[in-house]
């Protein structure tokens, strides 16, 4: 599509849906929704969008996504209010705003904050759309010169990078997370030959395992569990002022709202990691390549800037992998790729084709997302935080109740309820390990995709692995994944600190 | 998550437990089609479905002893004896009645009896009353004795229902009486209503509670009940007394 006729599409999709009165209203219902779901402590936008999902599944295509998107949007940025007023991040994506976003806060300029914390996250999401607009067409076009040796490996990578960067103990846990996705991924009848694989003669496993109630289950359950277990109170919330909108903060911070921009678009296009990374990183950089680091912590604007600009610009990044190579960003895109495949759209490289407009549908519904949720945030930031007040043992009950129907509804399955509880409860005890859940997710849904393609690769090359060797891109991913394996060895960090010390040493010789 | 010295150890159970599983997988697919035929197909190696769950369960047995190797040296052989007596110890038992060990299961009960027992074969609307008000009362109280007694009183009313069921008195009874389990379910919700007040009546803090708890407990599963049944068409799992007039309601010819 030239560009010109791609704007002319963005215009008229924004002005269809600008028109009709039930989107805007889906549009602003959904990012309340989203806001309130992100400023719950104990509540995130993955389950947000798991729970629409399931009231989504009688709409079109383009209402739903409207739906999940903007939800996915208002979580994200919905998880600064509690950050900021009680100094619980609503959100593990808002954990670094609470680092000056509360100091703001207690000096009485928590307005300001929350003001700053909606700018920042509307101009990330904002940023972030226009890379989906611009880079899609790069990756569709060169992934249409995969092959299933290819899908396989950025599969495989996939599950090993999620591991690797979102394991909050040690990275083999995470592995092994992505790993037990796999297995997950592999019960029911297999594609190529009908065989049933770990059905144990029960008949219901035959067609496998349903996504959405696995992520339900695995990401709703737990923290049911965690909240109600350990008795969490959520603290006293500081008192908000005037929201103003700090436009002038902004202006003056342009070039830190661009890189931290990238950096969300770039964490978030990395298979399975989410917000909260990008968050973090996107803070440590601004913290690193400040003049005056000893003001982070004590409440420092560029900070709150920094960590709500990445976290919501991670919402787009993650858009970019999910449509154009049918592999999630973040869990909460992970969530939207099932709601996606229950709307009849399969995403990855052919969607171009399938669906010419689709990513630009979504680049536009962004951009309106970001609108509604500044706007939102501007006018009903103070009727949100008295959300904060509700105590937690009476909404994840509510919660509780919301899975248990949204799993069922999604294919009217009693089944999906056996299957979501006992995850649920398996990912509890995951948890508490220190094993991550993103990688099992993601393992569940890029399995059937590794399984179908090294079969298929493997019947093409006649059982032989050489083409791996063979094709530039192949051997690419491949050298990445062993370098991502053996990056963890103990030996591999001697041996690159000590050629990183002789490089040193010869550069210092005079 | 579990403190840092508290997980190596917890790290040897959970790795030898991911070797023994991945070699379950391995031995699973052993049993798979491999070179043989398979309705009617002659198989090569390469397209057998035990391909990828060989591959996923030698992978997962491989990093199953690599975490218990880790641990292993984290927490040094000395301890593993400590480690393995704790299984047998008194600590053990004293953990597992910790308060929060017990709001665990508590957890636990309360979602699987909704969904194994009452879900199936009692009316959406009365078993997701019973259900958050046994689920918010447990903890919205706030006090662990409560929470306790509460969790008795679930038990025995779940016993009550997998009698009743397994006994087949609901088929008895319906010859005579239609959904005698939506009934059963609606005196157990009058039941519990009853017994939680005897809980709370002398603290004027829990009876505001109590009335947050049971306002929610109805007006939520009718909220969410009714935009699934009848804005989003979709029919509750099971559906009985109380969706049969809500239909009539809805349906009414006015």
């Amino acid at each position: 599509m030239q560009l010109f006729e791609r704007i002319g599409t963005f215009l008229g999709i924004i002005f269809n849906l600008v028109s009709d009165p039930a989107s805007v209203a889906i549009l602003f219902g959904s990012v309340m929704l989203g806001i309130l779901f992100g400023a719950m402590p104990g509540l995130t936008s993955t389950p947000g969008v798991a729970l629409l999902t399931a009231l989504t599944y009688s709409m079109d295509t383009s209402l739903a996504m409207v739906c999940l998107l903007a939800i996915y949007v208002g979580g994200t940025y919905g998880g600064s209010y509690a950050s900021i007023l009680i100094n619980i991040p609503g959100t593990a994506a808002a954990a670094a705003t609470a680092l000056d976003g509360y100091p703001l806060a207690r000096k009485g300029e928590g307005g300001r904050a929350i003001g700053l914390t909606t700018t920042a996250s509307a101009i990330g999401t904002t940023i972030s759309m226009f890379f989906i607009v611009a880079i899609s067409p790069i990756i569709s076009k060169f992934a249409l010169e995969f092959t299933s040796f290819e899908f396989f490996l950025l599969a495989f990578f996939g599950i090993l990078i999620s591991g690797t960067l979102t394991s909050p103990d040690l990275v083999i846990k995470g592995w092994i997370s992505g790993f037990l996705g796999l297995f997950l991924a592999c019960i029911g009848r297999d594609q190529l030959q009908f065989f049933p694989r770990f059905t144990f003669g029960i008949s219901e496993l035959e067609s496998g395992i349903e996504v959405v109630p696995v992520l339900i289950g695995a990401f709703g359950i737990p923290q049911i569990i965690d909240v109600l277990k350990d008795k969490f109170q959520i603290g006293k919330a500081q008192k908000l002022q005037r929201i103003i909108p700090e436009i002038g903060t902004v202006v003056r911070n342009i070039p830190a709202i661009g890189r931290s921009a990238l950096i969300g678009v770039g964490i978030g296009s990395v298979p399975g990691i989410g917000e909260d990374i990008a968050g973090w990183v996107s803070y440590g950089t601004a913290k690193n390549t400040s003049k005056h680091p000893e003001t982070f912590g004590k409440g420092e604007l560029k900070g709150v800037l920094a960590s709500e600009t990445a976290n919501n610009a991670c919402v787009g990044g993650a858009m970019i992998p999910l449509l154009n190579l049918g592999i999630p960003g973040s869990p909460p895109a992970a969530m939207l790729l099932g709601a996606l495949m229950l709307h009849g759209v399969t995403p990855g490289p052919m969607i171009t084709f399938e669906h010419p407009t689709f990513i630009t549908e979504v680049a536009a519904i962004l951009l309106l997302a970001s609108c509604a949720m500044w706007i939102t945030g501007m006018i009903l930031a103070k009727q949100v935080v008295k959300v904060l007040r509700i105590p937690t043992q009476i909404f994840m009950p509510i919660i509780g109740v919301l899975c248990i129907i949204g799993s069922y509804s999604l294919g009217l399955n009693i089944y999906n309820l056996y299957l979501m509880l006992p995850v649920g409860i398996i990912c509890y005890f995951l948890t508490t390990m220190g094993y991550p859940i993103a990688p099992l997710v993601i393992g569940v849904i890029l399995g059937p995709m590794a399984d179908e393609n090294v079969r298929r690769a493997l019947m093409v090359s006649q059982g032989s692995f050489m083409p791996v060797f063979q094709r530039p891109v192949s051997l690419i991913l491949f050298l990445i994944i062993v370098l991502t394996i053996i990056s963890q060895f103990g030996w591999y960090k001697r041996l690159m600190s000590g050629i990183k010390a002789r490089l040193l040493g010869v550069l210092r010789r005079p | 998550m579990l403190e840092k010295d508290t997980l190596r150890k917890a790290d040897i159970f959970s790795g030898a437990l991911m070797f023994l599983f991945g070699l379950f997988v391995v031995y699973q697919a052993l049993q798979m089609p491999m070179k043989d035929t398979y309705g009617g197909v002659q198989n090569v190696w390469y397209v057998s479905p035990a391909i990828f769950p060989l591959f996923i369960g030698a992978i997962i047995a491989l990093l199953g002893i690599a975490l218990t190797a880790i641990a292993l040296k984290s927490v040094g052989l000395q301890q593993l004896r400590a480690v393995f007596g704790y299984l047998t110890s008194s600590e053990l038992v004293a953990f597992l009645k910790q308060p929060a060990t017990i709001r665990f299961y508590a957890i636990v009960l309360v979602f699987s009896s909704f969904i194994f027992v009452m879900i199936p074969r009692i009316d959406f609307f009365p078993a997701a009353v019973f259900f958050l008000m046994v689920f918010i009362s447990m903890f919205y109280f706030d006090d662990d004795r409560l929470l306790f007694n509460i969790m008795l009183f679930f038990i025995a009313v779940t016993i009550l229902l997998i009698v009743f069921f397994a006994a087949g008195l609901d088929a008895l009874l319906a010859k005579s009486w239609n959904y005698p389990g939506d009934w059963l379910m609606l005196l157990c919700i009058a039941a519990f209503a009853i017994f939680a007040w005897q809980l709370v009546k002398d603290q004027i803090e829990l009876r505001r509670k109590y009335r947050i708890c049971l306002l929610l407990a109805f007006c939520a599963p009718f909220t969410v009940g009714i935009i699934f049944k009848f804005l989003l068409l979709v029919p509750m799992p099971f559906e009985g007394v109380v969706v049969e007039l809500l239909d009539t309601i809805w349906y009414y010819d006015y």
